[in-house]
């Protein structure tokens, strides 16, 4: 059992995005770093259609004492970490609260009904100013873009993992990165997500 | 001319039985579709107005309208419409032989007119087995291959359509009066397109009492003759009362009109041209004479092109009998007093009000002088 | 997935809930897991194939459910430990086997692991698996969290082999599809022998034949199935599972199992009421401890029962109560009866705060109404719906173009019996709403047997139904026998995409490969409709033009069953991601946009998620990060405005 240096206990985290970005894997990637260090973890994730495009959501609970239900109760999230700019707000209604704070990657994805010309996708900017406006503290970033200098706009996720750990609001060091990737992936695959990791650290010290 | 969309069509011509498959409406764009004979809308289509309703002979029709702008004077009612001459024709020695029918008139005039340079194409209806296909054909001996008589309702528009989109300019048509009635329409240009030019080179109609349902048609013949083994279908004319039905082999089979009656769409019921008024010139048979033609002069651009083709051998002119001439006055008007008649007891003839939607518009003097 | 193989005795791990019911199932030493893919169930037979070899088990995706609690029920006869898998709606496909096999009795320990999907996140209905426990007399397990999921499921083979009879643990979405702390047991060794000792006595649980019952003989075999079911509720009231925290006389009781408990947990600290709310965790739920039950309800007179779907475990309880009323003294229920917890969807810690907070009067708030206010009408402006569709370059979207497009064109009202599969989004716009019925696996071509029969009555609609290859091996073969048979003039669509795609690309009898990604004889879907007498065509759906004509070909051929099958891989299937037929892209020239008169057909009817309607040019464009080039768009654009290049 973990004597917590966790902000609150339990720590609520939702990483979000869109079907195909992820979200899964960045999610078991950080739970584990916190389960090695000692933390009881509890994912909740909804899988099924989800996947053919539609909104996704992980939700981690972090907790020196025990593990906790999987859904995080309406509007106790204190770390919103978004892989697009959409979900984000979606996941704000939901979930937000004047103390939250919201990581988000800027590149949209547009819904179907957005890309067949029936709905409106709000401006990034305005996006942007409304959180900004509810939220305590806001970190955008354009993930999409540095995975695309890095070769694959899959790296998204990983950056994102990167800039979570750069806002310093969990209990991690780099090391655990590491570690849990030295789990899941080849030998060859470490080096490239370790420089994604590594940007979205910096993307954060900005 | 009050203009709407597809939901429109579909409520008010195909939903209450009024298509009759012309083809006006299909390949204009990707949602109306024919098959078989059956006009079928595949999506909804949002917008508000369209030329598929605008094209449509059986909604929206302004009689007055149209004569004027083909005509220069609004519709005077009469039975076989406006006219520069009257008489009887058929094919002449310069006109190729083939299996056409009756005095082979039609084939001659677009063959005369394709190689004369009067059209650069022409709309015409082949055959695969039973159905009717349309074509447009650019070489006159093309025109001879899709030489016989159609009696199923085909949308020979569609191939009209499809000329225009290819580029051709000075397009031939040939059709039945709903064919001919459409063409008219669209020759209207009721979308007010700025860029838009008459597309026809001739327009030639035909005369036509009532069209068969393919459908109801094919199930009926299948069930009595071999359908591939057909060679050729024939209605003489009037006093014969049969459909002959030519097999390969040389059998011929005889049905009596009045079965073959019972295949006719609702739709003619509500037709008023028995000639098709709104062509250059109009074709059809004569009674009592199989191997001549009816024709109908009604433009400048059509006398021109008859007396032309007589010219130089592609047509044989003569004069039409009297008794011939009161006859097809008789029942040319006739069948429009009946037609009127029904649409005006069911509501449909300048209907008034917003959003009420006519089958046909005619000033009120004519449509009192057509029923008397 | 090495790390469900680590033998390190104590090691922690974060796990999803279903591969933690793998791992007890290793700790237990079972050696063949047989089930069919369904959501949330699916990865568990996944990840036994991925440490097959060096666990030494036999895994198989089998035909369908009933086939797979069979292919267990005979490792259990040989003497091996067994698990079958199986999503809520599987277990009504084995039910009948299941009734007979409860009947029997088994020898290896025997667990049937269901897998519940309340809300139906991933369903086409919201159905309750526990109450076949009841119905079929089965000991009911369910886990309360992810440590749990392991330890049940190792210790419900021990308690499978006490009682000779099967166990059913029970899972639901938020466990099997959540992940958490899990900490390691031991591995056993590997070996095993199976041998089915069949040369008894009749009635020798050991080495007696395996029958479910002799006809007239209830009393010899029921008897002792019930006494099977007495003896495990008294094992059941010493169940370490089963716990009880909160003040020895608590104000209100909470009655919980699975998931609900972890929401039931939290509800309680969220709301500060741990010194007035007790929780009592069942994880036997059926039978019911009586005495364990009682000691419990004699806590207080109030209780509040919190689960998900049915209120199985409330009647359960209620009658218990009633039983024990004259000692206890009356008790007030809560729960889903008097309204407190809702009759349909998933539970969560929101619904149970609700229901604490009116019953103990403890008012609660998350946050300002001003708040709460200005997100959501951020959201309603700035978080447009994820509309459901299929995926680009998704066959069915083309085969359901053709089939929607040929019904119009016929003209006589025809219309699709669906089925279980992506396609259920032909219901939808984004398949042309061309599926009419949707019911469950099979169920399209049977109905359409039926429908295609009424001709008599005057009915005479072409009738097609429509599904997947797998559905096909898994209940539609019946289907297609009796319409064959029975001269109904049906069309049956099968939409072969080479595996179940919807769960996660599986394989299924008619794949050229196992789940252990062996090579296996396929069965040929094709050969099986023809034997059985129907009329049978091929297709690709990709050529649109070609399968339209064939449709309509079979729909006006009046006699007898036809099939037509629309062979093409799925989008997302092994052979075809990352790989494109076609570069497919949209000249700008050539597309009017709006200005065409087709009304955005690409966009707004076809709607492929790779055709994006470009607003400020006015034209549509393709996505070349989506597009996976079929190539079936360029087919369909009126103008010819899409041009497709074939890949070399």
């Amino acid at each position: 059992m973990k004597t917590s240096a966790l902000q609150r206990d339990p720590y609520n985290v939702i990483i979000t995005g869109v079907g195909g970005q992820g979200n899964v894997m960045a999610s078991r990637i950080l739970g584990s770093m916190l389960v090695s260090k000692g933390y009881f973890v509890t994912i909740g994730e909804t899988f099924g259609p989800s996947q053919r495009g539609g909104s996704v959501m992980s939700h981690l609970r972090i907790s020196g004492e025990s593990s906790w239900s999987p859904q995080i109760p309406a509007h106790r999230a204190d770390l919103i970490a978004s892989l697009e700019p959409a979900e984000a707000v979606r996941v704000m209604a939901q979930y937000g609260n004047p103390d939250v704070h919201i990581l988000c990657n800027t590149r949209p994805i547009y819904p179907v009904p957005v890309i067949r010309g029936e709905e409106e996708y709000p401006s990034v900017e305005d996006i942007k100013i409304s959180l900004k406006s509810l939220a305590s503290h806001t970190f955008f970033i354009d993930a999409t873009e540095e995975a695309q200098k890095l070769g694959n706009t899959i790296f998204a996720n990983i950056i994102l993992l990167g800039a979570i750990y750069g806002t310093h609001l969990l209990p991690l060091e780099r090391e655990d990165f590491v570690e849990a990737i030295s789990q899941r992936f080849r030998q060859d695959q470490i080096e490239i997500n370790l420089t994604a990791f590594d940007r979205g650290c910096e993307l954060l010290a900005r | 001319m009050n203009i709407y969309g597809s939901r429109e069509l579909c409520s008010d011509v195909i939903g209450k039985q009024l298509c009759i498959g012309c083809g006006a409406c299909i390949d204009l764009c990707p949602y109306f579709r024919s098959y078989k004979g059956k006009t079928a809308m595949l999506f909804p289509c949002s917008l508000e107005q369209g030329r598929c309703f605008a094209y449509c002979p059986k909604i929206e029709v302004n009689l007055d309208e149209l004569s004027q702008q083909l005509f220069g004077h609004p519709y005077d009612g009469h039975p076989l419409g406006e006219h520069i001459s009257i008489g009887m024709s058929r094919a002449g020695e310069k006109a190729g032989t083939g299996s056409y029918q009756a005095g082979g008139t039609v084939s001659a005039l677009m063959q005369y007119a394709l190689l004369r340079g009067h059209c650069d194409a022409a709309v015409v209806t082949d055959r695969e087995g039973l159905l009717p296909v349309p074509r447009f054909v650019t070489k006159p001996d093309e025109v001879l291959a899709c030489a016989s008589s159609k009696y199923t309702a085909a949308p020979t528009l569609s191939a009209l359509h499809d000329a225009m989109k290819k580029g051709y300019s000075r397009i031939g048509m040939v059709g039945t009066p709903c064919q001919v009635l459409a063409t008219a329409q669209l020759r209207s240009n009721p979308m007010k397109d700025e860029a838009f030019h008459d597309p026809t080179g001739l327009v030639v109609g035909l005369f036509c009492t009532w069209a068969l349902d393919y459908r109801a048609f094919e199930s009926f013949i299948s069930a009595r003759v071999d359908r591939n083994s057909i060679e050729k279908i024939d209605i003489p004319p009037p006093p014969s009362e049969i459909m002959e039905v030519f097999m390969t082999g040389g059998d011929k089979i005889e049905f009596p009109l009045n079965e073959i009656r019972k295949l006719v769409p609702e739709s003619c019921s509500y037709c008023i041209d028995m000639t098709s008024e709104f062509s250059d010139i109009s074709v059809g048979v004569m009674e009592g004479r199989p191997e001549m033609n009816s024709l109908i002069v009604r433009t400048e651009r059509g006398r021109r092109i008859v007396e032309e083709a007589q010219r130089e051998g592609y047509l044989i002119l003569s004069d039409m009998p009297r008794e011939n001439l009161e006859h097809l006055v008789w029942a040319a008007g006739n069948k429009k007093k009946r037609a009127l008649l029904k649409a005006t007891e069911e509501g449909i003839v300048n209907t008034a009000g917003e959003d009420r939607r006519s089958y046909l518009r005619i000033n009120g003097g004519t449509l009192k002088k057509c029923i008397a | 997935m090495s790390y469900l193989n680590d033998n390190q005795e104590g090691s922690v791990h974060l796990l999803m809930g279903n591969e933690a019911i793998v791992r007890g199932a290793l700790e237990a030493g079972m050696r063949v897991a047989a089930g069919y893919p369904g959501t949330p169930s699916s990865e568990i037979i996944e990840a036994f194939s991925k440490v097959a070899r060096e666990r030494n088990i036999y895994a198989e995706w089998s035909t369908n459910e009933k086939v797979a609690l069979e292919v267990s029920a005979a490792a259990s006869f040989a003497g091996l430990r067994t698990m079958c898998v199986m999503k809520q709606n599987g277990v009504n496909v084995a039910s009948d086997f299941l009734l007979h096999l409860a009947s029997s009795g088994t020898r290896g320990g025997m667990v049937l692991v269901a897998c519940d999907d309340p809300g139906a996140l991933s369903s086409v209905n919201e159905g309750e698996s526990r109450i076949f426990a009841r119905l079929v007399e089965v000991p009911l397990l369910e886990p309360g969290d992810l440590q749990e999921a392991k330890d049940i499921t190792k210790w419900a083979f021990e308690l499978s082999e006490e009682l000779r009879n099967l166990v059913m643990v029970r899972s639901v979405t938020r466990m099997s599809h959540a992940s958490g702390n899990v900490t390691y047991g031991k591995l056993p060794n590997t070996e095993a022998l199976a041998d089915f000792k069949c040369d008894g006595p009749m009635f020798d649980p050991d080495r007696g034949p395996m029958i479910s019952m002799i006809v007239g003989a209830a009393d010899l075999q029921h008897g002792p199935q019930q006494e099977k079911i007495r003896k495990a509720a008294r094992l059941f009231e010493e169940c370490p599972f089963n716990t009880y925290r909160g003040p020895e006389k608590p104000e209100l009781l909470i009655i919980t199992s699975s998931a609900c408990n972890l929401y039931s947990r939290e509800a309680v600290r969220l709301l500060g009421a741990e010194d007035r709310v007790g929780i009592l965790k069942l994880a036997t739920t059926w039978p019911l401890p009586p005495k364990l039950i009682m000691k419990n309800l004699a806590r207080t007179d109030k209780v509040l029962i919190v689960e998900e779907v049915l209120p199985v475990l409330e009647e359960q309880v209620k009658i218990l109560a009633a039983e024990m009323a004259a000692e206890i003294g009356p008790t007030r229920f809560f729960g889903k009866n008097a309204g407190n917890i809702p009759s349909v969807g998933e539970l969560n810690p929101d619904i149970v705060i609700e229901a604490l907070s009116s019953i103990l009067d403890i008012p609660y708030t998350n946050v300002s109404d001003s708040f709460d206010d200005a997100a959501r009408e951020l959201a309603r402006k700035a978080a447009p719906n994820r509309g459901l569709t299929f995926c680009p370059g998704c066959p069915h979207r083309a085969s359901l173009w053709s089939i929607h497009n040929a019904l119009e064109l016929d003209g006589r009202k025809g219309f699709v019996c669906g089925d279980i599969g992506c396609y259920v989004f032909g219901t939808l716009p984004s398949g042309f709403s061309t599926v009419k019925t949707l019911h469950s696996m099979g169920s399209g071509t049977g109905i359409a047997s039926g429908f295609a029969k009424l001709g008599q009555f005057g009915m005479d609609q072409p009738v097609i139904s429509l599904c997947g290859d797998s559905t096909f091996f898994h209940a539609a073969m019946p289907a297609l026998a009796n319409a064959v048979h029975q001269k109904s003039p049906l069309t049956m669509v099968i939409l072969d995409n080479n595996g179940t795609a919807m769960t996660g690309f599986q394989p299924h009898p008619g794949s050229p490969n196992n789940v252990l990604g062996e090579e296996m004889p396929a069965v040929d879907i094709e050969a099986i409709c023809r034997a059985m007498g129907a009329l049978v065509e091929i297709q690709d759906p990709f050529d649109i033009e070609e399968t339209q004509e064939a449709f309509h070909r079979l729909i006006e051929h009046d006699e007898g069953a036809k099939v037509l099958i629309l062979r093409q891989a799925c989008a997302l299937s092994p052979e075809r991601r990352h790989t494109k037929n076609f570069e497919v892209e949209i000249d700008e020239e050539i597309c009017l946009g709006e200005n065409c008169g087709c009304n955005r057909l690409c966009t707004r009817i076809f709607g492929c998620p790779g055709i994006v309607w470009d607003k400020e040019k006015g034209v549509s464009r393709i996505d070349e990060l989506i597009c996976v080039g079929c190539g079936v768009c360029a087919d369909i654009c009126p103008a010819g405005a899409i041009k497709k290049k074939e890949v070399a």
